[in-house]
C-alpha cells in the first residue's frame, strides 16, 4: 500500500468521517505556487490554505461526478455538483497521477461505487530524499545511491581484459624508466669522455648502451601497442554490443520520441570515443604521471635548485588546464549538438525523400541543411580555436622554464660551478618534462570527449524500459487465447488518453473486426496487446493472465502480427519467412507461403526463395511483401493474431489473393482485425466499433446495420457513397 | 447552417466569457449558455494570445478568438486568467542554478509565479527554442517553465545558460 503525505494536525482535528485520502496541491487557486491541503473524508471534502476553518467545504452528497482537467503543465480538480462544476484544486504536471487518483476515489464516493485503491502508480515518483524525480520502475534514486562516476562505470569494461592491461601497465613503466636513462648517459659521454678527452673503451661502452637501450624502447612500445590495440577491440565490441542491446531492451515509446538516426552514430562514435579513453586514455594518464614524477626525482638529484627554476612554469600550466577544462566540456557538447542536429535533418530529408522531391521543396531542405551546417562550422572554429591558441601557449610557457635553466645553468658552467654535461641533461630532461604537460591538453580533450560519449551511452543504457518485465514472469505455455480487457486505460501522453475505459472480452478463436475513424484508438488497441505499451489504468489478459506479468518474450510467442507497413529484413525470403523461426526447414516455409498465396509468385522470381529483399535486395510490391509478411506470422503459428490494415493499399484481385490467405490463417486463431475497408471484415465474429476512444458497439455485421443511427451503420454508408462516386467516374 | 467544415472566428458580441461560482469558466457563445469552457491556445509558441480555439466539455469547438484585445474587457480578462490555469508555464526571472548531479539536470529557478526546481534527463531533449530569443524548458514531468527572451535575464542567469546552451 502506497503512503500519503500525512494530513497536518491542525487540519485533522476538523476532520468529520472517516478520512480516505489526503494530498499537497503545489499550486495556489491563484496558479501561483504554494501548497493546499485536501482531505476527502466519507462526509465531504475540505481545502484548506492556511490555518483555520477551510476555504472550500463540500459534501460528498452534493457530487455528481469529479474530474481531473489535464492541461498544459499541469491540470485541475473539478467536481461536479447539482449546482455546477467547482474547482477544488490546481497542480502542476508532477501531481497529475495524485489528482487523478482523487478525482476517482470522489467519482466513486459520488455514485457510491467500489472505492479504488491507491497503488504506487498513484503517486508522484520522487525520491523520499532529495525530492528528485525517480526513473519509471524503480524506487531507488540515481542522485542519492549511485556515486560512481561515469569514468570508473567505463573502467568496468576493462575489468575482464584486466591481465592485457596490466601487463600493459608495466611495459609502460618499464619503457618510461628506460627512456630517462639516455640523457644520462650523454651526461656521461659529455662530461666523463669527451671533456676528459679519455678516448678508452669507454665511449663504446656507452654508445653501446645508448643503442641497447634504443633496442628495448622500441621492442616494448611495439608489445604494448599491440596488446592496446588487441584489448580496445574487445572493448569496442563489449561496448557497442551493450548499447545495441539496450537499444533492444526500450520500449516503442522510447523510440516514438525520438528520431532514429541519431542512434547510429551513438553506436559507433561514441563506443570509439569511450574505448580511446580507456585504452589510450588511462595508458597515457598513468604512463606520464609516473614519467614526471621520474623525470622530477632525476633533475633534483642533478641539480636541485636549477630544477625549482625550471618547475616555475608549472603551476601556470596546471591552474591554466584547470580554468579551461569546464569550458572544454561546454564547447564539445556544444559541438556534439551541432553535429547531432546536422545527422538528424539529414536523416529526415533522406527519409522523406519522396515528398521533399513531390513539393520540390530540395532547394529549402538545402537551406536549411546549410544553416545547421554553418552552425557547426561555428562552434567548429570555436571549439577547435581554442585548442590551436592552448597548444602553442602551452609550448610558450613551458619554454619560459628553458631559458632560465639555460641562463642560470649557462652561467653556472662559465663560473667552473657545473658541468656541461650536467646542464644538458638538464634541458633534455627538462624537454621530457614538458612533453606530458603539453600532453595535458590533449589528455583533457580525450577525456572531455570521452566523458560526454560516456554520458550519453549510459543514457542510452539508464533509460529504463517503459514495459519492464517483471522479477517472476509467469510461464504461461500453451495458450488458448482467450483476451480480456478490464477497463483499459491509455494515452501516448498521460493527460490526453487515446483509449478510455475500454471493457472487451473475447473468446478463444474468436475473430474481432476493429472498426472506427481513424485516430479512435485501433491502432493503440493492438499496441497495448502486443504491450509496445503499458496500460494507464486497468489489466489486459490473456488466458486469464495479466499480461504484465508474463514475460515479453514468452507473449510475443503467442501473437503473430501483420502490419500495414511491412518491414522485410536484410536477406532472402526465406529468412523473412523464418524470422520467428529460424531453424524451419524448407518444406515448411513453402507450406507458410502456399497458405500466404505467396508461393507462386516466389517460384515465379529467378532466385525463387533465395531472392534478396530488404534495403538491397529485390524490390517487392506492396501486395507481395503483405504476403510473404503473412508466411511470416503463419510459421510464427501464434495463438492471437493482429492483422493491421493488412489489405490497405494494394488491388482489388490481390486483396482477393490476401483475403483468401487471411482466411485460413484466422482458422482457429482469435484475431483482431483493423481493416479500413468494412468489406474485409465480414469474416468477423464480432466488430467491435471505437470511437474517440470508447468502444460505442458491439456486434456482428448484420446486427450493427440494423441499428440506423449508429457508427457502423453510417461508416458502412460513407464507403458506399464513396464506392458508388468512383464507380460513376470509372 | 454555417459550412461546418470552416473555421468560424467569433466577434467580440458573440462570446461573454465569466467565472463561476466554482472556479470555473462559463459563458454565452451565439447566446447559448455554457456551465463550462475548455480555451486552447492553437498556436501556443507564435501566438500566445490570439486564435484561442473555445470548446464545450465534449471537445466541440464553437468558434475561434482571433485575438483576445478584441473581446469586451470582462472576457478578455477571464480569457486571459484561464489561458493562465490551462497552460502552466511560469516565466523564468532569474536562474538561480543549474546543476548536473549523475544523470539529471536540475534547474533552480525563480519564476513570476514563485520559486521551482526542474529535473532533466539531457539538454537536447528537453528544451524548446520556439524561436527568436525564447526558450521552453519542460522536465521530466512534463513541468515547463519559459524564459521569453534570455538576453532580459541578469548577468548571472545569462551567465549559467550560456554555459549550458
Amino acid at each position: 500500500m502506497a503512503t500519503l503525505d500525512p494530513l497536518p494536525e491542525q487540519y485533522q482535528k476538523q476532520l468529520q468521517g472517516k478520512l480516505l485520502f489526503t494530498a499537497k496541491t503545489d499550486l495556489l487557486p491563484n496558479g501561483h505556487f504554494g501548497v493546499q491541503w485536501i482531505a476527502i473524508t466519507e462526509e465531504d471534502i475540505m481545502v484548506w490554505h492556511q490555518e483555520g476553518p477551510p476555504t472550500l467545504r463540500l459534501k460528498i452528497t452534493q457530487l455528481k461526478e469529479a474530474r481531473a482537467v489535464g492541461a498544459i503543465g499541469g491540470g485541475t480538480l473539478i467536481v461536479d455538483t447539482h449546482e455546477g462544476p467547482v474547482v477544488v484544486g490546481r497542480y502542476t504536471a508532477a501531481l497529475t497521477p495524485v489528482f487523478n487518483f482523487a478525482a476517482k476515489l470522489l467519482g466513486a464516493l459520488a455514485k457510491r461505487e467500489e472505492l479504488p485503491v491507491l497503488s504506487e502508480r498513484d503517486l508522484p515518483r520522487n525520491c523520499p530524499t532529495c525530492g528528485n524525480p525517480l526513473g519509471e520502475g524503480t524506487q531507488i534514486c540515481h542522485l542519492c545511491a549511485k556515486k560512481s562516476t561515469a569514468a570508473l562505470r567505463m573502467l568496468r569494461y576493462a575489468k575482464p581484459y584486466r591481465l592485457q592491461l596490466v601487463s600493459a601497465a608495466l611495459l609502460l613503466i618499464l619503457t618510461t624508466l628506460v627512456e630517462l636513462v639516455p640523457p644520462y648517459l650523454t651526461k656521461v659521454i659529455i662530461d666523463d669522455v669527451l671533456q676528459t678527452k679519455d678516448m678508452g673503451p669507454t665511449l663504446m661502452l656507452l654508445i653501446v648502451g645508448l643503442g641497447v637501450t634504443m633496442l628495448a624502447m622500441t621492442a616494448m612500445q611495439t608489445v604494448r601497442g599491440y596488446i592496446g590495440m588487441w584489448v580496445g577491440s574487445k572493448l569496442m565490441r563489449d561496448i557497442r554490443k551493450e548499447i545495441f542491446g539496450s537499444l533492444m531492451r526500450l520500449s516503442l515509446a522510447y523510440f516514438d520520441r525520438r528520431q532514429t538516426s541519431q542512434f547510429i552514430s551513438r553506436v559507433n562514435q561514441d563506443a570509439e570515443e569511450m574505448r580511446q579513453f580507456m585504452t589510450d586514455g588511462v595508458v597515457f594518464v598513468c604512463g606520464h604521471t609516473l614519467r614526471i614524477a621520474a623525470i622530477f626525482i632525476i633533475m633534483c638529484g642533478l641539480d636541485w635548485r636549477l630544477s625549482l627554476f625550471a618547475l616555475l612554469p608549472v603551476p601556470i600550466i596546471v591552474a591554466f588546464s584547470l580554468t579551461i577544462w569546464p569550458r572544454i566540456g561546454r564547447l564539445m557538447y556544444q559541438q556534439w549538438r551541432a553535429i547531432f542536429r546536422v545527422n538528424i535533418l539529414v536523416g529526415e530529408s533522406l527519409q522523406g525523400i519522396r515528398v521533399v522531391k513531390a513539393f520540390g521543396r530540395e532547394r529549402e531542405e538545402m537551406t536549411r541543411y546549410e544553416e545547421a551546417n554553418a552552425d557547426v562550422m561555428k562552434k567548429n572554429i570555436k571549439t577547435e580555436g581554442l585548442w590551436q591558441i592552448i597548444h602553442p601557449l602551452f609550448s610558450l610557457i613551458a619554454g619560459l622554464g628553458t631559458l632560465l635553466i639555460w641562463y642560470n645553468g649557462g652561467s653556472k658552467v662559465l663560473h667552473d660551478e657545473m658541468q656541461l654535461g650536467v646542464l644538458l641533461a638538464l634541458v633534455a630532461y627538462l624537454g621530457m618534462l614538458f612533453g606530458p604537460l603539453q600532453w595535458v591538453s590533449q589528455m583533457i580533450n580525450w577525456v572531455g570527449n570521452a566523458m560526454t560519449a560516456a554520458h550519453r551511452v549510459f543514457e542510452i543504457m539508464d533509460t529504463p524500459s517503459e514495459v519492464p518485465d517483471v522479477d517472476e514472469p509467469l510461464p504461461l505455455g500453451v495458450v488458448k487465447g482467450e483476451v480480456m480487457f478490464e477497463d483499459v486505460t491509455y494515452g501516448y501522453e498521460k493527460h490526453h488518453p487515446v483509449l478510455k475505459g475500454i471493457h472487451l472480452q473475447v473468446k478463444a478463436g474468436e475473430m474481432i473486426g476493429l472498426v472506427g475513424h481513424s485516430g479512435a484508438g485501433k491502432s493503440t488497441f493492438i499496441n497495448l496487446l502486443c504491450r509496445f505499451y503499458d496500460t494507464d489504468e486497468g489489466i489486459i489478459r490473456i488466458d486469464g493472465v495479466p499480461i504484465r506479468s508474463i514475460s515479453q518474450s514468452d507473449l510475443r510467442k503467442q501473437i503473430g502480427v501483420v502490419l500495414q507497413e511491412t518491414f522485410l529484413f536484410d536477406g532472402t525470403i526465406a529468412d523473412n519467412i523464418a524470422y520467428s523461426k529460424p531453424d524451419a526447414t524448407p518444406e515448411e516455409i513453402m507450406r507458410a507461403a502456399k497458405i500466404a498465396n505467396a508461393h507462386d509468385f516466389i517460384v515465379r522470381l529467378a532466385d525463387g526463395y533465395d531472392t534478396r529483399v530488404g534495403e538491397r535486395g529485390h524490390k517487392l510490391s506492396g501486395g507481395e511483401k503483405q504476403r510473404v509478411a503473412i508466411a511470416r506470422a503463419i510459421i510464427h503459428d501464434p495463438r492471437i493474431l493482429i492483422l493491421d490494415e493488412a489489405t490497405a493499399s494494394v488491388d482489388t484481385e490481390t486483396e482477393r489473393q490476401i483475403q483468401e490467405a487471411i482466411a485460413r490463417l484466422v482458422q482457429g486463431r482469435t484475431t483482431f482485425a483493423i481493416a479500413h475497408r468494412l468489406s474485409t471484415l465480414r469474416n468477423a465474429d464480432r466488430l467491435v466499433v471505437l470511437d474517440r476512444g470508447k468502444i460505442v458497439e458491439v456486434g456482428t455485421h448484420e446486427e450493427l446495420l440494423v441499428q440506423e443511427d449508429g457508427l457502423y451503420r453510417k461508416l458502412v454508408d460513407a464507403q458506399k457513397e464513396l464506392a458508388q462516386m468512383k464507380g460513376a467516374e470509372g | 447552417m454555417a459550412d461546418r467544415y470552416d473555421i468560424r472566428l467569433l466577434k467580440p458580441d458573440d462570446v461573454y466569457l465569466s467565472r463561476g461560482e466554482g472556479g470555473v469558466l462559463q459563458g454565452v457563445v451565439d447566446g447559448k449558455p455554457y456551465d463550462e469552457l475548455i480555451v486552447h491556445r492553437t498556436f501556443p509558441f507564435r501566438h500566445p494570445s490570439a486564435y484561442i480555439s473555445i470548446r464545450t466539455t465534449k471537445d466541440e469547438e464553437l468558434g475561434i478568438v482571433r485575438d483576445i484585445r478584441e473581446l469586451h474587457s470582462e472576457s478578455a480578462a477571464e480569457l486571459r486568467k484561464e489561458l493562465q490555469f490551462r497552460y502552466f508555464i511560469p516565466q523564468v526571472i532569474r536562474i538561480d542554478s543549474i546543476q548536473r548531479k549523475s544523470d539529471l539536470w536540475l534547474w533552480k529557478l525563480q519564476t513570476d509565479l514563485g520559486p521551482t526546481r526542474l529535473a532533466m534527463r539531457n539538454l537536447h531533449e528537453h528544451i524548446q527554442y520556439p524561436g527568436g530569443n525564447r526558450a521552453i524548458l519542460i522536465d521530466i514531468n512534463g513541468k515547463r517553465c519559459e524564459i521569453s527572451d534570455w538576453r532580459t535575464l541578469d548577468s548571472h542567469s545569462r551567465r549559467l545558460l550560456e554555459e549550458v546552451l
